[in-house]
């Protein structure tokens, strides 16, 4: 449920919705949600000084309640 | 002047039952007085006002479902914006601690809005009626501020306030004689200060 909601508040966003994708660990720290977009949406999913990254950190920290994490991880490299 | 359609753009919140797609008679009216020549391009606006506020729905609608949340969305354009409600009990963790998640999802719809139009929009969210009980409580917290700077003739710093909060305060103090106010500091501690005039 919370990968699918992130998946849907990031595709909403961006240029490239098929490319978006969004995982979830758990570890004993806690609760991980990875997303990966496409390389040219990076930038959107993360903003300007990382604002669009703490919307949806907050939102998905409203749904899913504390200790959850959100890695944008940048596939690009 | 003729007083027919004075505004459509700022129709009152009562209007819009039927929602933005209701529009029966779209036919172009371009003869209206000259006083306001330009009231087709007005028109044009509230008619992207009104996408942008069923983009927006359908943005949330989807999030409401996945989450499994119950709400009903009202459209509706006000001061020439978009005005989206989520309207129904139990959506608190979309609010949370002082609106923070409410100002947050606001964000990412006017982001989805933009994606969808290519246009920046200034979309006003509002769930579970939080921004009207808010309007409510800071309208009397600056009336109070506006008192106390008549009263000292000091200048009085409210607590730091979302973009939305500083706003309701500015338009209420502007209505009041002596004083008048202005905003510093950096977000997200920025806060209004009232100050006599």
């Amino acid at each position: 449920m919370l990968e699918a909601a992130l998946e849907h508040l990031v595709r909403g966003i961006v240029d490239y919705p098929d490319d978006v994708r969004v995982d979830l660990s758990s570890n004993r720290r806690g609760r991980t949600l990875e997303v990966r977009v496409h390389p040219d949406d990076l930038g959107k999913v993360i903003g300007r000084r990382g604002r669009t990254a703490r919307a949806l950190r907050t939102v998905m920290g409203g749904v899913g309640g504390r200790g959850l994490r959100i890695d944008v991880v940048d596939v690009d490299r | 002047m003729t007083g027919s359609a004075p505004d459509l753009a700022v129709e009152g919140p009562e209007a819009n039952e039927d929602g933005p797609t209701a529009g029966a008679d779209t036919t172009a009216v371009e003869d209206t007085t000259s006083s306001n020549g330009s009231h087709g391009s007005d028109e044009r606006r509230l008619a992207d006002l009104e996408q942008e506020g069923e983009i927006a729905a359908d943005y949330i609608e989807g999030l409401l479902d996945i989450v499994d949340m119950d709400g009903d969305l009202d459209l509706d354009v006000e001061g020439g914006r978009a005005v989206v409600a989520v309207v129904g009990d139990g959506l608190d963790k979309l609010i949370g601690p002082g609106g923070e998640t409410l100002e947050a999802l606001q964000e990412l719809t006017r982001l989805a809005v933009l994606q969808k139009t290519g246009v920046r929009s200034r979309l006003m969210l509002d769930v579970g009626g939080h921004r009207a009980r808010r309007r409510i409580e800071l309208r009397k917290v600056a009336t109070n501020a506006a008192e106390r700077v008549v009263d000292t003739g000091e200048p009085q710093k409210l607590a730091a306030m979302t973009p939305f909060e500083r706003k309701v305060v500015h338009d209420v103090i502007a209505t009041i004689d002596g004083v008048r106010s202005e905003s510093e500091g950096e977000e997200p501690t920025r806060r209004v200060v009232v100050l006599p005039d």
